[in-house]
């Protein structure tokens, strides 16, 4: 499904920034992958990668078989479109729209049916549990309503691969569970595969690989067993192995 | 750090926010001080141009301050929105209200302060450019030199320091009334839309339709009496209609999810209410501005080619002598010789004819009419290349000038057309046809009658004498000097017509000047007031397409969004201003019962062409901002 092969970035500037080297990854079709790391670490920029926002300086990325950093611009749009989703740490929802209109948006450009449209989005944000709010605009909402709107955005047409950067970073350990969950049932539902960036152990616990990176390398990777509970240690284990203080995760929401 | 100093470094390392406003208002007074240059030029003040003009000119100094005021107004009302989140913060971080006020006070002396200055400088640029242009384009004979405009510069410098101490208070003001979770979220919230009812939107759309009404109903004199309850009620009538009719129209489009979830458009129609306030009110002033040129331009233009054109027309021979009813015999030969003397010196070619007038009593009513001899007649329409005309011997054919008659009423060819006339030797002779023509040049119409019943005629019972000259092939700067000298020796006898289209052009040149000058400031200050809409509020479209090129938008959506979005900014005020220009046109043509068609086509016309391009040249910019801040 998706394949990384060497990838580095190298940010030009006054001072050239080493931020991501030979990183290669792969994952398969309905996997559920966490990234964690230490702040600063590249995990944002590796994202930007393969969600085809950044370039790579040198390696590869194949999503499906393609990759799409050599797509023609407007087959990129709408390869974006249509395979990938994403819920971005800072939510980029549009603040003239409605919150409904933020969440059919990237239909709108398809010109699926308004039928069609509202049905989706109404279940998306019925099992969301944000239809109370779905007139509302975007500076009327919370933190956490706004992360499930941009759930609900980058799920609305299905793609094949959904990235997302710190989904349950606003988010309380109530609501983070929910939304966790949410992810994993689509997961399991739509065979969609995943790939997370976290912070926050309990929400990589959900996952089926948890990858490691530190200083733009990849450092380590951990599975899933069979019980969440202790793959969740593991987790925090290797956080502090890492040097990431451990204890920093909210050790409390267990 | 002082509290100072971060003001200072606040607008410097602000510069891309900060630049949109400067050069709105500096564009704002440039075109004042343009404006003002003019105003104060020696030329005019010298007292030899109309007063009227200068009236004219007072009152258009007048609006064009009062709009200035409210651009500036605008420009900074949207500066300061795209600023409250940072108010937000600093309020957030411990500044007092009182700080904050005082650096919007600061920055925005330091800005109208610089503004006034580049505007000044700028100006004085753009006046000698304009002189230039004035110099070669127009007859103007106390020459626009270029002068060093002191009272301008100080009347400009006043006004606008003031203007921008004013606002710069009243921002302030307005900065205390707002909540600071207000301030934060400012960049999320609209700034509204105004209230949209239905009961206003009909009222505006009725409020045009009367105005337009009235103003096409109304003739002669009555269109001034009208012109002023005109002018209020298509000007409100036009607010409304931009401030209700727009935005309820905008809202049942948002309402309608089959129109607004298709394809681009959300994007599009979301924006545009979302920014409904500042393009109502955008919209409002440059439809309005608008029109003012048009109209100004279009009068100017129509009631020059009203005065030329009918005496181009009428006056088809290069000169036509009339004398004096008391003048005898010997001072006709003598002028006459005068003028061919002229002629003669000046080296040219001219064909002359002379005839005796007789005129009749008691032919028709109460009128004495001229009664033409077919030779004769047909000697003066060779001259300038009419037909001839041969009537029967008991016929008469009548001659009427139309392009001569301004007035009312009947024509005189149909007064003349029934009146047979009955000769004394018991012969009458019928008026038959009407023929239109310029030969003779009298205004009342008269017959011409076949030569051998001409001799029937006797006893006329009054006499007159005419003589025309048609040169070959003359240059028209020899006509001129022609006509200026005959001028000098023969007064008010002789119509020489270039010399004097020419003295016309020359008293109208400077107010046309003036005309044109102010259609063109205006205009080009509604197009600026648009553009600077756009540029104000390219930093949030930017985000806003990075945002969405991120979910995937392709090019030619973006362009698509893009160009419509441009286009119904720039055009939906021109529109409505064409549509308000064109009535109030026609409406001075039933004024001067003039056609102005060919007059008001060729303004409109030209005024859309450089409407369009404008939106092209500006579209091009905006469109390669928007894609690179996308890339
Ligand atoms: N546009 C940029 N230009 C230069 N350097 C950058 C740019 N973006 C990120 N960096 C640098 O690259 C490194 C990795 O940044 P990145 O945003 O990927 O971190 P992250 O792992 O997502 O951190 P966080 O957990 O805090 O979000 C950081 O040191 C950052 O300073
Ligand atoms: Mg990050």
């Amino acid at each position: 499904m998706l394949k990384l092969t060497k990838v580095s970035k190298i940010y030009e500037g006054k001072v050239a920034y080493r931020a991501l080297t030979d990183i290669d990854l792969e994952i398969e079709k309905g996997e559920f992958v966490a990234i964690m790391g230490p702040s600063g670490s590249g995990k944002t920029t590796l994202l930007n990668i393969i969600s085809t926002n950044d370039s790579p300086t040198t390696g590869q990325v194949e999503i499906d078989g393609r990759d799409p950093h050599k797509l023609k611009k407007n087959a990129l749009a709408k390869f974006r479109r249509n395979e990938l989703g994403f819920i971005f740490q800072d939510f980029n929802l549009l603040h003239t729209l409605t919150v409904e209109e933020n969440i059919v948006l990237p239909l709108t450009l398809d010109g699926t049916r308004v039928k069609e449209m509202k049905e989706k989005a109404h279940q998306l944000a019925k099992s969301l549990g944000i239809e109370a709010i779905m007139s509302k605009r975007t500076y009327e909402i919370s933190g956490g309503q706004a992360q499930r709107v941009a759930i609900a955005r980058a799920m609305i047409h299905e793609p094949k691969l959904l990235l997302a950067d710190e989904p349950t970073g606003n988010l309380d350990s109530k609501a983070s569970k929910d939304v966790m969950g949410m992810l994993v049932s689509i997961n399991e539902r739509e065979k969609t595969s995943l790939l997370m960036v976290t912070h926050d152990p309990q929400a990589a616990s959900y996952s089926d690989r948890v990858v490691f990176i530190r200083d733009g390398r990849l450092h380590s990777e951990i599975h899933r067993g069979e019980s969440r509970q202790a793959f969740f240690q593991k987790i925090i284990d290797m956080l502090s192995l890492m040097g990431g203080d451990g204890n920093d995760f909210s050790s409390v929401r267990v | 750090m002082t509290f100072r100093q971060f003001a200072f470094n606040n607008v410097l390392r602000n510069k891309r926010l900060y630049i949109a406003y400067f050069l709105s208002s500096l564009f704002t007074v440039m075109v004042f001080f343009t404006f003002a240059i003019f105003a104060f030029h020696p030329a005019f003040s010298g007292g030899k141009v109309n007063q009227n003009a200068l009236i004219g000119m007072a009152v258009a100094g007048g609006i064009i301050y009062v709009f200035s005021f409210f651009f500036v107004l605008y420009s900074m009302s949207s500066f300061l929105q795209s600023r409250k989140k940072e108010f937000g913060l600093l309020i957030m971080f411990g500044a007092s209200n009182k700080q904050i006020r005082w650096m919007v006070f600061l920055e925005n002396i330091l800005i109208g302060f610089f503004a006034t200055v580049g505007g000044i400088l700028t100006g004085l640029v753009f006046a000698k450019a304009i002189l230039l242009i004035a110099e070669n384009v127009l007859i103007i004979e106390e020459s626009l030199y270029f002068y060093f405009p002191t009272w301008a510069i100080i009347i400009t410098f006043i006004s606008f320091i003031f203007l921008f101490f004013c606002i710069s208070l009243f921002v302030s003001f307005i900065l205390r009334t707002n909540k600071l979770v207000d301030l934060i979220k400012g960049d999320k919230k609209s700034k509204g839309e105004p209230k949209a009812s239905v009961i206003l939107s009909v009222f505006a759309a009725l409020l045009i339709a009367v105005g337009y009404g009235v103003s096409l109903y109304v003739e002669g004199l009555q269109v001034v009496a009208a012109l002023i309850p005109v002018v209020l009620v298509v000007t409100l009538g036009t607010y409304l209609l931009f401030t209700q009719l727009s935005v309820y129209i905008i809202r049942r489009l948002k309402g309608n999810k089959l129109v607004f979830w298709r394809k681009t458009n959300m994007l599009l129609f979301s924006d545009l209410s979302f920014r409904m306030k500042d393009n109502a009110r955008t919209f409002f002033m440059v439809a309005i501005i608008s029109t003012v040129a048009f109209s100004a331009i279009g009068t100017l233009y129509g009631f020059q080619s009203y005065l030329t054109k009918g005496m181009k027309e009428v006056n088809q021979y290069t000169l036509s002598y009339s004398p004096w009813g008391n003048d005898s015999n010997e001072t006709i030969e003598n002028d006459l010789s005068i003028i061919n003397g002229i002629l003669e010196e000046e080296k040219i070619d001219s064909k002359m004819e002379t005839l005796e007038l007789t005129y009749f009593d008691n032919l028709i009513p109460d009128a004495r009419v001229l009664v033409v001899k077919a030779s004769d007649y047909n000697r003066f329409a060779a001259l300038i290349g009419e037909s001839e005309v041969h009537p029967a011997e008991q016929e008469a054919i009548v001659v009427e000038q139309s392009s001569a008659m301004l007035s009312e009423g009947p024509k005189a060819s149909e007064l003349l057309m029934d009146s047979p006339i009955a000769l004394k030797d018991g012969t009458i002779v019928l008026p038959s046809q009407v023929v239109d023509t310029e030969v003779l040049n009298i205004m009342t119409g008269y017959y011409v009658v076949h030569d051998n019943v001409f001799e029937k005629f006797t006893s006329p019972d009054y006499r007159d004498f005419i003589a025309v000259w048609k040169a070959e092939d003359a240059g028209k700067e020899q006509l001129i000097e022609v006509g200026s000298k005959i001028n000098e020796a023969i007064e008010y006898k002789v119509t020489a017509i270039d010399y004097q289209l020419y003295e016309i052009d020359k008293t109208f040149g400077p107010i046309l000047f003036i005309g044109l000058f102010i259609g063109i400031v205006f205009f080009v200050s509604a197009g600026s007031f648009l553009y600077f809409r756009l540029f104000t509020d390219l930093e949030g479209e930017k985000q806003k397409f990075s945002s969405i090129a991120k979910i995937g938008l392709t090019d030619s959506e973006l362009k698509k969004v893009v160009n419509r979005q441009v286009a119904l900014l720039f055009f939906s005020p021109i529109v409505v201003a064409l549509i308000h220009g064109a009535v109030a046109l026609t409406a001075l043509s039933n004024f001067f019962n003039y056609n102005l068609t060919v007059e008001a086509s060729i303004v409109l016309g030209s005024f859309t062409l450089i409407q369009i391009i404008y939106f092209l040249i500006v579209r091009y910019f905006y469109v390669k901002q928007v894609m690179r801040a996308v890339m």
